[in-house]
């Protein structure tokens, strides 16, 4: 009789213990699974983060270089500047520097260009005056060099067009 | 019959025994798996954004390119020496592809990062070379085309570059589901 109860007590604990076990085996598992999910939806936020402000950054970029080399190709004056920058970027708009024959674009503060011109031009009947003769587009700002394109910007600017 | 309580007692407890180190090995496993999984999907996220920054690297210099051919001496031998002198400015093009990602609003911790990984596009991006006929990698499926008579610049197409989109072939993958294998 003793030794029945003994052998049942035994087996009951045997069974408590596998069922601990189990238990706590979902345990670890759920532990697990929560610092995947936690440790991962970081990486898949930070990183897809990353690869978007690049990707809206290049967007830009490639706008603005887009700007400089066709300016290289096809513009003379400023009007044609102008037009050229209203094409891709018809929200902002560059300012001539009629002193330093210059002409600023900057589609952000990342993202500059300047173009210089050979000549003032004025319309005769509207004594406004405007810049010809493109010499040559500075794209420093593009490259990181930041200091090369911002030290001809404090002049007192004027609007060539419209 | 007391032989037999004893027996019973013994393989009771190692029975025991087992199911404590069976349960030490699930905890271990567990992390184990987890790690291991984690590992493998930050690591493919990494190579996308390692993967971004070279293409960003040959974008940059084929913009370079471009400019250079245009606003310089537009022959094929300006072409050979330009791509030379970028391609072998490492700095510069560090320079470039930093400003670009600063302007992003990516801080300096996580573009050192990525270099620290990705290093620079690695080998030329003239893709070809024939006399007249020259084709240069801009980044991820992007080809700026460059055609020369006698010497002289006849054509350059970088229409790839003014309609480069990175999105549509870069992308972080959702996280899969953990496994406890």
């Amino acid at each position: 009789m003793n030794l029945k109860n003994i052998s049942i007590a035994l087996t009951v604990l045997v069974f408590g213990v596998i069922a601990m076990l189990f238990m706590q085996k979902g345990n670890y598992v759920n532990q697990a699974k929560e610092h995947y999910e936690a440790t991962t939806a970081k990486s898949f936020k930070g990183n897809s983060m990353v690869l978007e402000l690049v990707n809206n950054a290049i967007d830009m970029n490639k706008q603005t270089w887009a700007i400089a080399c066709g300016a290289l190709q096809t513009v003379k004056n400023s009007q044609d500047m102008a037009r050229l920058e209203a094409k891709f970027f018809p929200a902002t708009k560059g300012s001539n520097s009629i002193a330093n024959k210059t002409r600023r674009f900057e589609a952000s503060s990342a993202n500059v260009i300047v173009s210089t011109f050979g000549k003032v031009e004025e319309d005769k009947k509207t004594g406004v005056k405007s810049l010809a003769d493109l010499q040559s587009v500075d794209v420093s700002v593009l490259l990181g060099n930041f200091a090369a394109a911002t030290a001809d910007s404090d002049d007192a600017e004027e609007e060539g067009e419209e | 019959m007391k032989i037999l309580v004893v027996v019973d007692v013994v393989i009771l407890v190692a029975l025991i025994v087992i199911l404590m180190t069976l349960k030490g090995g699930y905890e271990e496993q567990a992390r184990r798996t987890a790690n291991e999984q984690e590992s493998a999907y930050l690591e493919k996220n990494t190579q996308v954004l390692v993967e971004q920054w070279r293409s960003v690297d040959q974008y940059s210099m084929a913009w370079k390119l471009v400019y250079s051919m245009l606003s310089g001496a537009k022959t094929e031998a300006a072409f050979k020496s330009n791509l030379a002198a970028i391609e072998g400015d490492k700095d510069a093009r560090f320079k470039q592809i930093s400003h670009l990602y600063t302007g992003a609003g990516i801080n300096d911790a996580v573009q050192n990062g990525i270099y620290q990984k990705a290093g620079l596009a690695e080998g030329t991006i003239l893709l070809k070379n024939e006399k007249g006929n020259k084709e240069v990698a801009c980044g991820k499926n992007c080809v700026v085309k460059f055609s020369f008579a006698k010497g002289k610049l006849k054509n350059v197409d970088y229409s790839a570059l003014v309609q480069y989109n990175l999105a549509n072939t870069l992308k972080i993958e959702k996280p899969g589901e953990y496994h406890f294998e």
